[in-house]
């Protein structure tokens, strides 16, 4: 039992990091991004690929975080062009981009086979340790990082400027502040913070497929960040929390109902999703724990 | 690789790009209107094809298939607008967007759990292609086409012809003005969503009988579609028709160069170029969203 709480425990963590970056973005910045998923799935195999090719975990870990962030600054860049609306699209439409990439490459990526046998943390660092554990550990000190850095961005000057373009870009723009170069940063470095959970996912679960790498993960993530409450460094850790609850509460509804198959598990995943989705938007935009008047 | 190879793609590329501007001119009533890219477009085809499906269990042929399917996807466009999307007007259009993808999931979720993941194909008669220089054309091909003119036909009709046709266009032009003139914004948005829904419907019911029914099929319509509305400018009907063709052709005529896989990702690289060069779309000059 143990062994599979903390199973549970370094999959919240990894979507807490997703959560984080989102909140960065969206929460703070209110830059869409539907295109977590893609950024994930770079830090992945970039992680993997260079894991397994010899080098040490750090190596892997940073370079997952530097390919993502790579890989989103020429379309972070298009965010300054573009309305909000098209560029929440165009996102959606990058990321599945990326997975047929990852798809098709095969002499890279090992297309729909994926690659297997990637190093686990503790393999990639040499240790005797549980592999569970020691990425449990790994990922909660990246968790910790990331808020501590998200915290004191926030009560810098560069923070009030995001949330000033947040609530009113006109108004930043008026004041002599050019919001593109504040939107690009926050992009890159929250598309960074995913890149990374995607490396601590592919060294936790040592093997990744395009499969993984779906356009639902992305909303799993936009539902725990506005269940959480956007613009709320809290907000993210509960919501996550909520969601993790959630997904794997699901696992055991079979238990229950053995007459359910997991394709239909699968189905009725997709549809609490799609719901909670809808209900958030309808009824509390503001997040489960928000007050009204928040963002 | 000869000239006739190309000419058989070209000619895939429209029939294809016609099925994307079906559904791309949805998706731009829907800006142009309500003001927000509804990402559930894609399902909507998609229950339009499968309730085609549902219809030749009992015998009907493609006059059936497309019929039933347009009514359900129109049904369903209306019913989503009045328990979902009406109340979400006053809210920003992220907000609407946001459950748009929701409510995609969720059509996706129910009709999975239902009928499953497997592809399955209308149960129509196989008819020998007839070759016209060389050109090989399959005589549903020819039907396809002529449903998806006519259906494009019909709504420019509307919007052009018709007085509801002239307030939806003074809704999207200027909402407030359209106010103060008296128009009845109510009765402007029902028809726009039945609209709406009814080309999603014909998009997925066509889409079909082209290639196969798939629980997916909507989702991955939905991007080509996406990417024809804003090429063609967001909110502009004939850009909308405009982009999805070029999206078809751009699809099919680059099998050659980039292959089978990256199709897809053709129509969406072809976005991403545009928007670098003319983000406003090709056709920003009588947008109905300025």
């Amino acid at each position: 039992m143990e062994a599979y709480l903390l199973a549970v425990a370094v999959i919240a963590l990894i979507y807490t990091l997703l959560t984080l970056g989102l909140n960065l973005q969206y929460g703070f910045t209110g830059l869409i991004n539907f295109g977590v998923v893609g950024f994930f799935a770079i830090g992945a195999y970039t992680s993997g690929l260079t894991v397994l090719a010899g080098w040490p975990l750090p190596v892997g870990l940073l370079l997952a975080a530097l390919a993502a962030a790579l890989a989103s600054w020429p379309v972070g860049l298009l965010s300054l062009r573009l309305r909000i609306e098209y560029f929440a699209i165009v996102m959606l439409g990058y990321a599945e981009t990326i997975r047929l990439v990852v798809t098709s490459e095969s002499w890279l990526t090992g297309g729909v086979r994926g690659i297997a046998g990637i190093p686990s943390t503790s393999a990639a660092l040499g240790l005797q340790a549980d592999p569970t554990l020691v990425t449990f550990a790994i990922t909660l000190a990246a968790v910790v990082a990331v808020i501590l850095v998200t915290r004191h961005l926030i009560a810098s000057p560069f923070g009030r400027v995001i949330r000033a373009i947040r609530d009113d870009e006109d108004a930043v723009r008026a004041l002599g502040k050019h919001p593109g170069r504040f939107k690009v940063t926050v992009f890159v470095l929250g598309n960074a913070v995913a890149g990374l959970a995607g490396a601590l996912y592919a060294h936790y679960i040592t093997y990744i497929s395009p499969d993984q790498f779906v356009s639902l993960l992305t909303f799993y993530i936009w539902v725990a960040m506005i269940m959480g409450g956007a613009g709320r460094i809290g907000g993210a850790v509960v919501g996550t929390v909520v969601l993790m609850v959630f997904v794997e509460g699901s696992r055991f509804v079979r238990d229950v109902m053995p007459g359910v198959a997991e394709v239909e598990m699968s189905s009725i995943r997709l549809g609490v999703i799609g719901l909670a989705l809808m209900l958030l938007m309808r009824f509390r935009p503001q997040g489960i724990l928000g007050t009204k008047g928040n963002p | 690789m000869g000239s006739a190879y190309l000419i058989n793609l070209a000619f895939n590329g429209v029939i294809l790009g016609l099925i994307v501007a079906l559904a791309a001119l949805s998706i731009t009533l829907v800006f142009g209107i309500a003001r927000f890219p509804n990402a559930a477009t894609g399902d909507v085809a998609t229950v339009g094809a499968f309730a085609g499906l549902a219809v030749t269990a009992t015998g009907g042929g493609t006059a059936a298939i497309l019929g039933f399917g347009v009514l359900t996807a129109a049904g369903l466009s209306l019913l989503f607008y009045l328990i979902l999307f009406r109340g979400l007007a006053d809210k920003p259009p992220v907000a609407s967007l946001i459950a748009s993808i929701g409510l995609a999931f969720f059509v996706r979720a129910v009709l999975t759990f239902f009928v499953g993941h497997n592809q399955q194909v209308y149960p129509l008669p196989i008819v020998r292609a007839v070759p016209f220089g060389p050109l090989r054309v399959q005589p549903t091909d020819l039907q396809v086409i002529a449903v998806a003119v006519l259906a494009l036909a019909a709504v420019f009709a509307l919007l052009h012809l018709t007085a509801i046709g002239r307030r939806m266009r003074a809704v999207a032009d200027n909402p407030d003005l359209a106010r103060a003139s008296g128009i009845a914004a109510t009765r402007v948005l029902v028809v726009m969503w039945l609209c709406a829904g009814a080309l999603a419907g014909v998009s997925g019911t066509l889409l079909g009988i082209k290639t196969v029914v798939s629980p997916e099929m909507g989702w991955d319509l939905l991007m080509p579609a996406f990417a024809a509305t804003i090429l063609g400018t967001i909110g502009n009907p004939v850009g909308a028709v405009l982009g999805g063709l070029l999206i078809g052709l751009a699809q099919e005529l680059s099998t050659p160069i980039v292959g089978f896989t990256y199709k897809i990702g053709v129509g969406f690289l072809v976005l991403l170029l545009m928007l670098l060069v003319r983000p406003q779309g090709l056709f920003a000059g009588n947008a109905l969203v300025r």
